[in-house]
């Protein structure tokens, strides 16, 4: 196997900052300045928050009369370091956590992951400044640990450079049933994001991303832009239920044929694209009226059975018989009698779309309270078909709320293959979660938007790369953990038989712990 | 002539609020500021507009969402963007600032909230924050209810139902079938709260009942003679020693709501029914452990409904207790084979439209919605909800009219959200969903099922 790995190319990592002049800083230095001596011990003791002993002293006055020193380009790392506040003499010194870092983020993305994202995009490396691997929501992933984690400390660079490269890939086809082989160097491609939820630019970033890691990126419900049949290769159809878009041509062209049987954001309803978004662009390709909300239907009305299910995949088959078929559900009650329907239906991927997942623009109602989490999910679903002997006949996905590279793996070791990234590849490109995708001209970061003058933030050159970076960060990180536990490759990381934890403890292999 | 079959519909419509909501979100300008205005170029929402000397004028707070784009852009990093205090102290543990801001929209505009991005909240909670409902998918249709391309009904019967039907020899029906009230969403209005009672807020509550076709109980005591016109829409809530007094209202409502004491229900329920034999009587008591044994007494000795309270400051200590609360009861009447025969309201804790499905889901047939109407006037939930005299915000300013929008908007917001949940699994009544847990999804099950029982 390390002969098929030998053969993939791995991009080249380029630095790619922030296109802004000013930067959200997790720290702030508060220099006291009746108290100051200007005497530049700081500045000297100081290993990289003011960098050289040239203080900028272009500091400025808040209203309550502290100065504030200027840093903008220049991290402090926190409260760990603390160096300048204790050899200051005259103790006019504090460092704290600034208010905008405070406001950043919510639980499941905080402010440290969304950095953390941002700093992996920029430089492809990764740093203890930031927590990288969890969240705070105080479940799923976040309480899940690697052995290896339990006493160790955070991940950073330094500890990942002589780590060498792991086994990550992974093949998409274990049907063995004539069609396409298709292996991925990375246990993750990109998930389904339309044309209209987010720009040209970003589906164009995406696709180039994707090419350079031979992997994958989806074109989500809103039919296949013309731009994009230069990635053909890497780009996944999605005949999702309202068809926006679609066409034998579409479906012709792809390697890979999604359908999007539910939405782990939505899941029970369609997907939703309010009118503010249906510019004259987005219409045509989507062959609708401008400015009018789209709701799609939900759920397929040709699908209310496993037999009609596999006539549904017959169908995609019968128009592309060199595409596999990937089917996505979210998580109901029964979601191991869904995986195994379509396991006999013939698909060749299922992913299993949580209840956490992202949007564009979705009821908050479904966000929150409808399907269960991914977590619980993919055991379920594993466990379900290890037991039915089928588990080794099909490759399963996991998506919806997968936000680094330990949750990655954690979802590996849990029973899935790969994961399905989207929110995190938007956060690569500068998204910081604020919610406001859904109306009005959409995203102010020209990300989930296709106004024209907004969508211009976003150079394509730009964007591939940041998430060219992500994933080598990724692969490292993967490969860190795989040598941790002393395996070769990532396929070993998933379980062979049913996964059980007994006392948050994981039986089988002893690799991850829940805590409680 | 038989009136034409009419579709139930909430009139929402624009209703701002009498007094903001303190913005979320703090943008400070620090004195560095140079005025190349790049922030203004980077606001989509006019935080930051230009005064009319030409110069950026303070931020507008409450238009900012968050979004940073003037803090990337700033070249000088002069501005901040920061949570607002005053925001953060909204509300209590339980009704989160998130929650009464939710409410606040609800009740401005009548629209489900949407918005893009994945859930941004913890993984799980307790009480209602530890369920999932679950969905259809593939072997099941789900309904399309909200954009009313089918049709979900959200009625629900108030009152007691037969078991079985009897008939005679001839074929006539011999059974005497119990009156029942058909009220076209599960949601009724629970007694404002004694410190915020006053006739405006009592008469916006009455008209939104009216207009929505639902019911609000207010206390007996506390009727006004402006009241009189909604009576069909009121529950008076009596005190067992005070039916004799209150004699007028029993006679003219449609349901009479007695608190539970510890006199002979049996001899209340008479007293009541000889002044008014076609009114239901409801008996409303505070959760307790004795509340199933309390409700299944009830159901024997011939009460309509039972309005099972669970006090918010209960919930707000304990989240679990309204889930609690709400199952043993259900289940204790199925066990005895008398929940059919029954209604069972639940109250308590209700502060988000998916509260309401998840009440029904763990076992009432409806809810009575409390301190939420509250907040849509403006109730801060400052002090446990409990304070009298200094209330900042005095609901009792609030315009009737205006007042009784608010409340219709958020219900109208709560029952589309219901519709999206009933759509989403696949029910056509919301009557179909009563304690039908096997289609919820409990974090204690799902956490044991997958990362094994507790030690």
């Amino acid at each position: 196997m390390m002969q098929a790995e030998l053969l993939f190319r791995t991009p080249e990592t380029r630095p790619m900052p922030s296109p802004y002049p000013g930067s959200i800083e997790k720290y702030e230095v508060i220099i006291d300045r009746p108290k100051c001596s200007m005497c530049g011990i700081c500045a000297e003791v100081c290993p990289s928050c003011i960098g050289s002993s040239t203080i900028d002293y272009e500091a400025y006055q808040k209203p309550d009369g502290y100065l504030r020193l200027a840093v903008p380009k220049i991290s402090c790392t926190g409260l760990s370091c603390k160096r300048c506040v204790d050899k200051c003499p005259t103790n006019a010194i504090s460092v704290k956590l600034s208010p905008q870092y405070v406001a950043l983020g919510d639980l499941r993305w905080t402010g440290d992951l969304i950095l953390s994202t941002w700093e992996q995009a920029e430089t492809g490396r990764i740093s203890r400044r930031y927590e990288s691997r969890v969240g705070n929501s105080g479940g799923g992933f976040d309480k899940l640990r690697f052995d290896f984690e339990l006493d160790g400390e955070g991940i950073c660079q330094d500890g990942l450079l002589d780590v060498e490269d792991r086994d990550t890939s992974l093949a998409l086809n274990k049907r063995r049933d004539g069609r396409p082989e298709i292996r991925i160097p990375i246990p993750v491609y990109g998930a389904d994001m339309s044309f209209g939820s987010v720009s040209l630019n970003v589906m164009l970033a995406r696709a180039k991303a994707a090419e350079a890691w031979d992997t994958f990126t989806s074109t989500g419900e809103g039919g296949y832009p013309d731009e994009l049949i230069q990635y053909m290769d890497h780009v996944i159809t999605q005949v999702a239920t309202g068809h926006f878009g679609v066409t034998a041509e579409t479906i012709k062209r792809a390697r890979i044929i999604v359908l999007k049987y539910a939405q782990g954001a939505k899941p029970g309803l369609g997907g939703h694209l309010l009118a503010d978004k249906v510019t004259p662009d987005v219409a045509k390709i989507r062959e609708v009226v401008p400015n009018i909300s789209l709701f799609s239907p939900f759920p397929f009305h040709n699908v209310y059975s496993v037999e009609d299910h596999y006539r549904h995949v017959q169908l995609m088959e019968d128009i592309n018989p060199k595409a596999l078929i990937s089917v996505k559900v979210s998580t109901p009650t029964d979601v191991d009698m869904v995986a195994i329907g379509s396991y006999y239906a013939g698909a060749h991927i299922l992913q299993i779309d949580g209840g956490f997942g992202g949007t564009g623009a979705a009821p908050d109602i479904a966000k929150k309270n409808i399907a269960m989490p991914v977590e619980y999910a993919i055991p379920i679903v594993h466990n379900y078909l290890v037991k039915e002997g089928v588990r080794d006949e099909i490759t399963i996905m996991a998506s919806g709320g997968i936000r680094t590279a330990f949750d990655v793996a954690k979802a590996i070791a849990l029973g899935a293959d790969g994961a399905v990234i989207g929110t995190t590849e938007l956060v690569a490109l500068g998204c910081k979660r604020c919610e406001n995708c859904e109306r009005g001209k959409g995203c102010p970061a020209g990300i989930a938007t296709t106004d024209p003058a907004l969508m211009y933030f976003i150079d394509m050159g730009w964007g591939s790369q940041r998430i060219i970076n992500l994933y080598s960060s990724w692969k490292k990180q993967w490969s860190y953990i795989l040598h941790k536990l002393g395996l070769k490759s990532i396929r070993e990381l998933r379980p062979r038989c049913e996964v059980e934890f007994r006392g948050g403890r994981f039986n089988h292999m002893a690799h991850l712990d829940h805590l409680r | 002539m038989k009136v034409a079959y009419e579709r139930y519909h909430i009139a929402v419509k624009e209703a701002p609020p009498r007094v903001k909501l303190p913005p979320k979100f703090m943008v400070t300008r620090y004195n560095n500021c140079t005025n190349v205005q790049e922030c203004m170029q980077a606001c989509v929402y006019g935080v930051h507009e230009a005064g009319k000397d030409g110069k950026i004028a303070e931020p507008i707070h409450d238009l900012c969402r968050g979004c940073y784009m003037c803090v990337l852009k700033c070249p000088k990093s002069a501005i901040s963007i920061g949570m607002n205090p005053e925001f953060e102290k909204l509300g209590n543990s339980y009704f989160s600032p998130d929650m009464i801001k939710t409410i606040y929209f609800e009740a401005e505009t009548g629209r489900v909230p949407v918005s893009g991005a994945g859930y941004t909240g913890p993984f799980a909670g307790e009480g209602f924050d530890g369920i999932w409902f679950d969905f259809s998918e593939i072997v099941r249709p789900t309904r399309d209810g909200i954009h009313g391309r089918e049709y979900i009904s959200t009625s629900v019967d108030l009152g007691r139902r037969l078991q079985s039907l009897k008939f005679d020899q001839k074929h006539e029906l011999v059974s005497n079938v119990p009156r029942t009230v058909e009220i076209p969403i599960p949601m009724i209005f629970d007694a404002p709260l004694s410190c915020r009672t006053g006739p405006n807020l009592q008469l916006a509550l009455a008209k939104a009942a009216s207009e929505l076709k639902t019911f609000a109980i207010l206390d007996a005591r506390e009727y006004s003679s402006e009241l009189t016109r909604y009576t069909a829409s009121l529950i008076p809530r009596i005190k067992p020693d005070e039916i004799d007094s209150f004699e007028n209202l029993v006679r003219m409502s449609q349901i009479v709501e007695v608190e539970l004491s510890d006199g002979d229900v049996e001899d209340q329920l008479r007293n009541i029914k000889a002044i008014n034999p076609s009114t239901l009587v409801c008996f409303y008591f505070p959760y307790d452990d004795e509340a199933p044994e309390r409700a299944d007494t009830i159901v024997k000795t011939g009460g309509d409904i039972v309005h099972l309270h669970v006090e918010d400051d209960a919930v707000e200590r304990d989240p679990d207790v309204i889930k609690n609360a709400i199952r043993s009861v259900h289940s204790y009447l199925v066990e005895k084979r008398t929940r059919d025969s029954i209604t069972l309201i639940s109250s308590g804790g209700i502060g988000e439209a998916a509260h309401v499905p998840k009440s029904i889901i763990l076992g009432a047939n409806a809810v009575a919605v409390g301190i939420a109407y509250q907040i849509a006037l403006g109730c801060r939930v400052c002090h446990g909800g409990k304070h009298s005299e200094d209330c900042p915000i005095n609901v009792e300013d609030e315009d009737v009219e205006l007042a009784a929008q608010r409340i219709t908007n958020m219900i109208g917001a709560w029952r589309d959200q219901l519709l999206e949940v009933l759509g989403g699994m696949g029910l056509r009544e919301v009557r179909r969903q009563t304690g039908e847990v096997g289609r919820a999804m409990f974090h204690e099950d799902l956490e044991a099922k997958v990362f094994g029982e507790k030690e």
